[in-house]
């Protein structure tokens, strides 16, 4: 587009990045904290404190469970749309499901039901699911928000904007952004080497901005490349449905091909047929895992065409000890419970796909990767805002003379992003424990204190970025991380006030879930701190520029980012 | 910079060359792949997949490039037609799988 490779992709870098930035920040902080959703999910539903469970006995508990499982109150008001009229009074249950991973003290079951009048779709469906304690087998209270796993990992691929997948496809358009991002940053930069040993905060702001930027950038390069890519292919049915469209008719044909191979049913029979036993089945899988070299327990188990002559029974193993995550399942036949198929070895493009997908989704045992994750994406976020920065700090004085208010709409936007995103995550963890327990639609109400407070947030940063019309420090960031540091001591607080299990308590009883939750905020409360006084500092020097430090040395490694 | 800044009619065709017509080139790019490795003996989901790991990369490929490459009328002539014509063909290869 311009006469230089380097121009061009310089102006693909800042424009996609700047655009499509505060998308990614979206992605890669709520993507930091989907590490420890479990973790969150636990400090946020206090009845479900204690250690991690496997899959208990089908047999003698999750069977009477299954039953009482009710269709989504909204997903039968959507079916009836659907329909165009009433659905029938008892809708027949397709299949049911319970899925847990080693760090799941609770067990999550789900069934479809199948929408047996909609002309439309012979394969109208509709959803229910419960969370059970597998120690007694009692079933929670439906309206317990899981905001980790439920609210804050949904967020960062699907931005909750579920009409017609448009989230999906804007956080794709964002990936894509960070692969170009980091593709025209090199091109840009070509001094690799050189940027992972250069910060220099002294200098004045563009110039130490940048220069973190750039680090930031560099350190997890590869990191950075494989989440994006991987999020990609993990949704790469949604942003490609060449196989539900255009290859449909092949893709069809291939499935009632393996399926047939596999000896599983692909549609109920209409004869009814009780199940054999389940546990039966599950000790045959886990013999089978143990004689393949690799014992295990059961992540996933799903009982598919219930009741049915045709009904069978596939138990997949928890990923637990590899990265690659495969279900090594073997499915069984229903009635008589004898094995039906046992998954071979994946295929080489196969195994390439899990091995990416698992290293993205983690269900992997390992807690300092687990950790280091979690820095991975954190430094994707400060990337993502030194970008915001040095955007701003590179043209505010230039719109401040000519009077326009560019820089002033994309520094309000960047304090929304990044500090008006840590308050909207802490609002909903202090409604959490503020809310009654007993409130008729609680999660709903933690999810508007949520969207609530990044909506203040944005007003606060609008109005406190008037400084931009002098090219001064926006207030808005420094109060914003006050704001931050009050939330999360009052998060910390409120835990310990409702619950009683405050960090003496839980470090000493080894409770880490609510502990490193209650640690993390506290660590985020001193940085934000720790952040609006540095801000403060540097608000006063530049009220008082005599106090500026280094000015001029620059203009050309800038040049390049214009 | 100056004096060469593209026209905003430019910028806006180099974006949706970028966009719409990556998308097209890879959306041709993985089907035609598919039905290849369908026609060699892969089976479907094999196939999908090994072009799903492809179509990523070669989508950040076409984006850039149509960023870089000189003229905007080749970038879509070699996006837009590419996929066009490789959609075509892996219908009609999809044609003798049947």
């Amino acid at each position: 587009m311009f006469q230089s490779l380097r121009l061009s992709m310089a102006w693909l870098h800042t424009w996609f990045g700047l655009v499509l930035g505060y998308v990614l920040m979206i992605c890669f902080f709520f993507g930091s904290l989907s590490v420890f959703d479990r973790e969150i999910d636990r400090w946020a539903i206090p009845e479900t404190r204690f250690a991690p469970q496997t899959m208990p006995s089908y047999d003698r508990m999750l069977a009477a469970i299954f039953p009482r499982i009710e269709p989504e109150a909204e997903e039968l008001d959507a079916a009836r749309a659907r329909v165009g009229g009433p659905l029938p009074a008892e809708l027949p249950v397709m299949n049911w499901s319970a899925y847990t991973t080693h760090r799941d003290p609770v067990l999550a079951l789900f069934a479809e039901f199948a929408v047996t009048n909609n002309p439309n779709d012979p394969y109208d469906h509709v959803h229910g699911h419960v969370t059970v304690d597998p120690r007694s087998g009692a079933v929670l209270p439906h309206d317990r928000l899981k905001i980790g796993s439920e609210f804050f990992y949904p967020m960062h691929y699907s931005l909750h904007l579920h009409w017609k997948n448009l989230g999906y496809w804007i956080v794709g358009l964002a990936a894509l952004a960070m692969l170009a991002a980091l593709v025209s940053g090199v091109v840009i930069h070509r001094k690799l080497f050189a940027e992972l040993f250069t910060f220099r905060p002294a200098k004045r702001t563009g110039r130490s901005v940048l220069d973190l930027h750039n680090l930031t950038g560099v350190v997890a390069l590869p990191f950075h490349f494989v989440f994006a890519l991987s999020g990609l292919t993990i949704f790469a049915a949604i942003y490609l449905p060449v196989g539900s469209t255009m290859l449909e008719p092949l893709a069809m044909k291939h499935a009632a091909i393996a399926a047939e191979a596999r000896g599983l049913a692909f549609l109920p029979s209409d004869e009814k047929a009780p199940l054999a036993s389940v546990d039966a089945m599950v000790a045959e899988a886990k013999r089978r895992w143990a004689a393949r070299g690799m014992p295990g327990e059961v992540g996933f188990l799903h009982v598919n065409h219930v009741g049915d002559r045709n009904s069978h029974v596939s138990i997949y193993r928890a990923g637990s000890d590899r990265v690659a995550l495969v279900g090594q399942a073997v499915h069984f036949d229903g009635p008589s419970g004898r094995v039906l198929h046992e998954e071979p070895p994946q295929a080489p493009a196969s195994a390439i796909n899990d091995f990416l997908t698992g290293l993205h989704l983690q269900h992997f045992e390992h807690w300092l990767l687990r950790w280091l994750y979690v820095l991975g994406g954190l430094t994707g976020c400060a990337c993502i805002a030194t970008g915001f920065l040095f955007f701003v700090e590179k043209r505010k004085r230039r719109h401040a003379a000519a009077g326009r208010s560019g820089a002033r709409v994309v520094d309000a936007l960047g304090v929304t992003a990044v500090t008006g995103m840590v308050i909207a995550a802490l609002a909903i963890l202090v409604a959490n424990r503020l809310l009654p327990a007993d409130l008729p639609h609680r999660g709903g109400w933690e999810e508007a204190a949520f969207w609530g407070a990044w909506l203040l947030a944005f007003g606060h940063a609008a109005w406190r970025t008037a400084a931009l019309r002098e090219a001064r420090i926006a207030p808005a960031w420094r109060e914003q991380c006050w704001a931050i540091a009050a939330l999360a001591v009052l998060a910390v607080v409120l835990n310990a006030a409702t619950t009683g299990d405050h960090l003496l308590h839980t470090v000493a009883a080894g409770q880490w879930p609510v502990a490193g939750v209650d640690l993390a905020l506290l660590a985020s409360a001193a940085l934000a701190a720790l952040a609006a006084r540095r801000l403060r500092r540097r608000e006063r020097a530049v009220a008082d520029p005599a106090g500026v430090a280094g000015t001029t040395d620059t203009a050309t490694t800038e040049a390049a980012h214009a | 910079m100056t004096d060469t800044s593209p026209s905003a009619a430019e910028i806006a065709s180099r974006v949706a060359a970028a966009l719409l017509g990556g998308y097209g080139f890879v959306w041709g790019f993985a089907s035609l792949g598919i039905v290849l490795g369908v026609a060699a003996g892969l089976p479907y989901e094999e196939a999908q997949t090994l072009l799903f790991l492809l179509a990523f990369l070669l989508l950040l490929a076409a984006f850039c490039w149509a960023f870089v490459a000189h003229s905007v009328a080749r970038v879509w002539a070699v996006l837009a037609g590419g996929g066009a014509a490789m959609t075509g063909a892996a219908w009609l290869v999809q044609r003798t799988l049947l």
